[in-house]
């Protein structure tokens, strides 16, 4: 990062859980004011990273800063951090209000700043008429709102969130992202949260860091990391994506294994194994023959043709490798299976990924 | 139930079934129901009806060796509840949440008292008492068995059985709710005071209850730990039986029984109470 002091700076943390090891040497700064999606598998660490960066574990190696001041080893209360757990941890004997007073009281806060604080934040996630309620007399929806209030009460420095949405079903969860998203711009603080759900990360961050097996993999915009994956997992793991085994011909060619030769910009040395990562989206489909005047392109024969209502997805056979094309807004199944075809996609289109 | 279909039960062995039902029923309660018909017999004679009195209950409640063991387990009973809700609390919370040195070997040995039969446990203690008394004996004081070792004895076996009820809830007690509230800037007393004690409270209370019944009730391990002027309720009752029954301690008995009944409706109507209230959280 370029920001003079970022919001969490994690510099070569890790943390092993007797032989396990759940973090391994991360580095990561996110910015004030960044909404920021740590996303993996379930496994991967980005809990674990979350829970060092709120205080509840603690790193085995490394440091930890917030705003410019070291706070690994400090306890939970002696960050300004909040979190809304992922089952929201709502106190069950506590009414809502007493939910959201509580960081409050624990920290000496009386009326009159006590009860505007407690209104303001009720309003914030309109929340307001529902204070004297008990968290099992809410909705999953409602209960979020209130976890969300009792952390951003405290007006933190830094929100966490694991898995904020994972409770909710479909709908609900597409309108709380919605909802975060616009609180977020509303109080302006940073916001971490973490998450398995892809589409979830690309749709309501600014920037993602991708974990797997305690490893940060790469961080990035959501288009930085759809578009040009840095490994073979972060493309796969992302969206649906074709992976083509090929060795680097030369900066702007690789030769893949059925023995086509495609353009594809790649800064790894000649001859190095590479995957490239062809989206179905980003390509294709035209009768043999009919080659485009730039790009690149692979023949084939359709094998098999999956209607989505919305798309069509066309699974073409390429010598040895199945490559899948979708196809949107088109009337009708210009193809079929059987059909000999052709598989093309412009410059760009085609991602080198290390192994 | 009415409700219920009953599947390949003939009239007859229906019929039959409630009857046995019936003399079960009899064989439970017609016991109590003597007891309590005779301790408001106006004879001395135990067994021959003279008529409706309170006499005895009177007789009861004047003679002053009857009043001082009241008076006795009480006390008695009172210390060992909140000796042992405290104790049994502070075990169960050790055992769900620490690992340490001899963890497992107290875990498998803090129910012992439950399962070891009432008069080993007794004679356990009072072979305890003799060796701690000579013990401490040497050193000057001449210490003797009385109230402090009943209740001593008392609150030995009724750690397990506050533990037992207490762990039994904390292994429903959800961990995040701690991790909240110390995200939420409180300290770990705060975290107990405010949201762990209140959540394990029904357990703790519980086991209290327990407790209470089990020290009013005690007679085996009372009668050995017990010296002159500090004799249980219990411990006298039966010790007087051996001079026959009088009408009097069928008015103790009636008086014991009610008590323990009362207890028993305490505890129920406070669950219910609870479960109502949770219930209607579910309707709305």
């Amino acid at each position: 990062m370029t920001d003079p002091v970022a919001a969490v700076e994690i510099e070569g943390v890790t943390k092993r859980f007797g032989e396990v090891v759940a973090v391994d040497n991360i580095d990561l700064a996110i910015g004030d004011g960044e909404f920021f999606a740590l996303l993996g598998p379930s496994g991967c660490g980005k809990t674990t990273t979350l829970r060092m960066i709120a205080g509840l574990d603690l790193p085995t190696e490394g440091s930890l800063r917030i705003f410019g001041e070291e706070v690994g080893m400090a306890p939970p209360d002696r960050r300004p951090v909040n979190t809304v757990f992922q089952a929201y941890a709502l106190f069950p004997h506590m009414t809502v209000r007493q939910n959201i007073e509580f960081g409050l009281r624990m920290r000496g806060i009386k009326n009159p700043e006590l009860r505007q604080r407690v209104a303001e934040a009720t309003g914030m996630v309109r929340l307001a008429g529902m204070e004297e309620r008990r968290p099992d007399q809410l909705s999953g929806g409602q209960q979020q709102r209130v976890a969300l209030a009792r952390a951003l009460v405290n007006q933190p420095k830094v929100l966490l969130l694991d898995e904020p949405l994972g409770a909710l079903d479909l709908k609900l969860r597409q309108e709380m992202q919605q909802e975060l998203k616009a609180l977020q711009r509303e109080v302006g603080i940073t916001f971490v949260f973490v998450t398995h759900d892809q589409e979830e990360a690309l749709a309501m961050s600014e920037r993602i860091g991708v974990m797997s097996e305690g490893r940060l993999l790469q961080v990035g915009t959501p288009r930085e990391i759809y578009d040009r994956p840095a490994s073979r997992f972060v493309a796969d793991f992302i969206g649906r994506t074709n992976i083509l085994e090929a060795s680097v011909e030369s900066a702007s060619t690789v030769r893949l294994d059925n023995g086509a030769l495609i353009e594809a910009e790649t800064s790894t040395p000649e001859g190095s194994r590479v995957a490239v990562s062809l989206r179905p989206e980003r390509v294709r489909l035209q009768p043999r023959g009919t080659t485009a005047a730039e790009g690149s392109s692979l023949d084939g024969e359709v094998r098999d043709i999956t209607y989505l209502g919305h798309a069509v997805v066309y699974e073409v056979a390429a010598g040895p490798v199945s490559i899948e094309v979708r196809v949107e807004g088109e009337v009708g199944e210009p193809f079929a299976a059987g059909d000999e075809v052709t598989v093309a996609w412009d410059r760009g289109a085609a991602a080198v990924v290390a192994d | 139930m009415s409700g219920v279909v009953e599947v390949g039960l003939g009239r007859r062995t229906r019929r039959g079934l409630a009857v046995w039902a019936w003399v079960v029923f009899a064989f439970l309660y017609v016991p109590i129901a003597v007891l309590v018909f005779f301790s408001f017999n106006a004879s001395a004679r135990v067994n021959i009806w003279g008529g409706f009195s309170l006499g005895w209950y009177g007789e009861a409640l004047r003679n002053d060796v009857i009043t001082s063991a009241i008076r006795v387990s009480l006390i008695v009973a009172l210390i060992s509840t909140v000796v042992s809700m405290v104790l049994g609390t502070a075990v169960a919370l050790a055992l769900d949440r620490y690992r340490f040195r001899g963890r497992r070997a107290l875990d498998g040995t803090v129910y012992l008292p439950i399962v070891i039969p009432d008069i080993t446990m007794a004679v356990m203690l009072l072979v305890f008492f003799a060796e701690a008394f000579k013990l401490i004996d040497s050193f000057g004081p001449r210490l003797t068995l009385g109230i402090s070792t009943v209740a001593l004895s008392h609150i030995a076996f009724n750690i397990s059985f506050v533990c037992v009820v207490v762990r039994a809830r904390l292994d429903q007690f959800d961990r995040t709710l701690e991790e909240a509230a110390r995200d939420l800037y409180a300290t770990g007393w705060q975290t107990f005071r405010r949201i762990t004690l209140p959540l394990i409270m029904p357990g703790v209370a519980a086991g209290g209850l327990l407790a209470l019944t089990l020290s009013l009730d005690d007679v085996v391990i009372s009668a050995f730990v017990t010296g002159p002027g500090s004799t249980t309720l219990p411990v006298y009752v039966f010790s007087s039986i051996r001079r026959g029954v009088t009408p009097e301690l069928n008015a103790i008995s009636t008086l014991m029984l009610t008590a323990s009944i009362a207890l028993v409706l305490g505890s129920l109507a406070l669950q219910r109470r609870r479960a109502s209230a949770s219930q209607q959280t579910q309707i709305l």
